[in-house]
């Protein structure tokens, strides 16, 4: 009996643990649609574009207020990219880097320049942010930061809205 | 219920009927969205706290804590199964309809994840279920499960109200949090053979009302020909491995009243003597390093075969009336000759007459070549001047040298108890050498007393183990190998097993959301 336990909750333990929410891609209107709810006020939500080659996403985490999931590349396990759509952000002190969308501005904020590239990338927009925490090594940082920045798309909240609607017969607004 | 859930999983994996539920939805919430005040409002939130995951966490552990303390097994296994099933069939389904949140009313509480299946009402409906089936005695289970759906519909009715959720989501979660609990609890812990009931009750004993009493009455009738007039428990305080019981009746083929005493084995017997000798086998080694039982039949033929053998030796053991099949595989009745009157030993001083009988049933298991292996004060009785010796499970035929001689230590130890060492010595040498006696004492230590006798000379304080072993010749203590290679493999599957339990105890937590 004892055996039998044990088996089956590992069993069930591992089909759960393997049943992961997957990250919303920019073409997973519903999935996407959650995102959006989640901060209703934000006129972009970030998705899924394509990832590039040795990097994963996880860690699908949607909530009234927020959503956050995790980038991991093969090159930096351990220190995954966080990735947080929030409301608002305070990005006093932050540097200003070219926007990655019509609309919104980037700062960056760096905690450590050597041994490890580490800091939070924001992108402020009307009605909310998506903050992105790395931590690299230093070399191929480089690399890294560019991967991670074109595999995020800010996908605008009004062509969200029309294909929500398109689908689903409502409007998220 | 699930039929009617799964037809609607389907639906919300295609567009256009997805856009037709959610446009009835939609509509039920708009029209709820309408009573909205100020004070509702507060109401409703405070209500929908109560499915918050906190809560939830809280209420399984505690009903986890009290299945363990009440150590009601089977539910508990069943409780976390349920727990389980819940939150891996909940957390597929989430993924793949990936429901989003109700649109077009406000929504006026937090929430998480997917809308569909509610995870708030599934959670609550499977901690309701849970504690109605193994925590509610069956007699209030209807009224629990009545209030239970009630405070579950105040739950669904709160998060409809602060459009949380959409209404399928929430006859989603109650049917997942309600129906798949339930049918596992009447398949796995059926009331008629895991009652729920409260009070001390040894776990060796089954509830013998029911269906179980009418099946041993009606086994009894065919049988052995007894039509039985009463099945009441006997002696439950010295049995452990079995359920002890005294039936009385009429004989047909004689016509007489005939009180007849019989053992219940079951399979949770057959389950605890596995332990048991497991146990056993890693704390003692050698010293009870034996076989468990394959099976309920085996268990119960191999005392109904020492009862004849003990009877053919000329001991004076219960008379064996046969073995009653109450469920084939599943329970057997041993049923025996019962000992009207009898006193346990010790319960009346004792006679040098007693103290002589108690010493020739060693003598003839020793020429015998049987051994009794649990003589204590509960298995011998006293009857009309005569000792008869009861409960032959563990004894044993061909056993080892030191295990006679365990026998003996005992049988003395229990003898002296109700006398004195001196007497028991004095009497034990008309049929012992002062050789065996010292030998006996040699071998007796700890761990060969069994623990109802053990307990009686540690009460009694006259230390009579040092009392016979200054009365017998001087011996040095019998060494016994304790570590043998079953030993060593037992201990290391054990730990390996417990090792695996924790892994996948916290495996199993974090999938079914207790952490």
């Amino acid at each position: 009996m004892a055996t039998l336990v044990v088996a089956s909750s590992a069993l069930f333990g591992a089909a759960c643990a393997s049943v992961r929410s997957p990250v919303p891609t920019c073409t997973s209107f519903g999935r996407l649609a959650l995102v959006a709810e989640s901060v209703p006020t934000a006129s972009y939500v970030p998705c899924l574009g394509t990832l590039p080659a040795g990097w994963g996403a996880s860690g699908f985490d949607a909530s009234s207020g927020r959503t956050r999931f995790t980038l991991t590349s093969d090159r930096a396990r351990g220190t995954p990219v966080r990735v947080a759509l929030l409301p608002a952000c305070d990005v006093r002190g932050a540097t200003p880097t070219s926007p990655r969308a019509p609309g919104a501005r980037t700062y960056t904020v760096l905690r450590s320049v050597s041994p490890r590239y580490a800091g939070t990338l924001t992108d402020v927009f009307a009605g909310g942010c998506v903050t992105y925490q790395f931590d690299f090594q230093r070399g191929p940082h480089i690399a890294l930061m560019e991967e991670f920045e074109g595999a995020i798309t800010l996908y605008p909240r009004q062509q969200l809205s029309v294909e929500v609607h398109r689908r689903l017969g409502v409007s998220i607004g | 219920m699930l039929a009617v859930t799964a037809a609607l999983w389907a639906a919300l994996l295609f567009g256009p009927t997805l856009r037709a539920v959610t446009d009835v939805d939609t509509t039920v919430l708009r029209v709820v969205a309408h009573t909205r005040t100020a004070a509702l409002t507060s109401v409703m939130r405070a209500v929908d706290h109560v499915g918050s995951a906190a809560v939830v966490r809280v209420v399984a552990w505690a009903t986890i804590a009290a299945l363990l303390a009440c150590r009601r097994f089977p539910h508990l296994i069943a409780y976390l199964a349920a727990l389980l099933a819940v939150s891996v069939i909940e957390t597929v389904v989430a993924v793949h309809v990936a429901r989003i949140r109700p649109v077009g009313v406000a929504i006026l509480a937090p929430w998480s994840g997917y809308a569909h299946p509610s995870r708030p009402v599934a959670g609550v409906a499977v901690l309701l279920v849970g504690a109605v089936h193994t925590l509610v005695p069956a007699p209030w289970r209807r009224r629990a499960a009545v209030t239970s759906a009630v405070a579950l519909a105040c739950l669904g009715l709160a998060r409809l109200y602060l459009a949380v959720d959409h209404p399928t989501d929430v006859l989603a979660g109650v049917a997942l949090g309600w129906a798949v609990p339930a049918l596992l609890y009447a398949f796995a812990t059926p009331d008629e053979s895991f009652p729920v009931t409260y009070g001390y009750r040894p776990r060796a004993h089954l509830d013998i009302g029911g269906a179980r009493g009418q099946a041993i009455r009606g086994a009894l009738d065919q049988q052995l020909g007894i039509h039985v007039t009463s099945v009441e428990p006997f002696g439950l305080g010295g049995s452990a491995g079995s359920t002890p019981l005294l039936i009385t009746g009429r004989r047909r083929e004689r016509d007489e009243e005939v009180a007849v005493f019989a053992k219940l084995y079951a399979r949770n017997h057959v389950r605890s003597d596995r332990l048991y000798k497991l146990a056993r086998s890693i704390r003692y080694g050698r010293l009870e390093d034996e076989l468990p039982f394959s099976s309920v039949r085996r268990l119960a033929e191999y005392e109904d075969h020492l009862l004849r053998l003990f009877r053919d030796l000329g001991l004076p053991t219960p008379e064996p009336y046969g073995l009653v099949e109450i469920s084939p595989e599943r329970e057997y009745l041993l049923v025996m000759e019962f000992f009207a009157g009898a006193a346990e030993l010790g319960d009346a001083p004792l006679g040098e007459g007693e103290i002589d009988q108690g010493l020739a049933i060693v003598r003839t298991m020793w020429d015998a070549g049987v051994a009794h292996r649990d003589i204590k004060p509960s298995n011998l009785l006293v009857r009309d001047g005569g000792v008869v010796l009861i409960d032959v499970a563990f004894a044993a035929v061909r056993p080892t040298p030191w295990r006679q001689a365990v026998d003996l230590a005992n049988m003395m130890l229990t003898l002296a108890l109700v006398s004195s060492a001196e007497q028991v010595y004095r009497r034990a040498l008309r049929v012992f050498t002062p050789d065996d006696i010292a030998e006996a004492f040699a071998a007796s230590r700890g761990v060969t007393v069994p623990a109802q006798l053990k307990a009686r000379l540690h009460a009694d304080g006259r230390r009579l183990d040092d009392a016979f072993r200054a009365l017998a010749p001087t011996r040095a203590p019998v060494a016994v190998q304790r570590w043998t290679v079953r030993r060593v493999t037992s201990t290391i599957g054990v730990a390996a097993v417990i090792t695996g339990a924790v892994w996948a105890a916290s495996v199993y937590a974090r999938s079914a959301g207790l952490l």
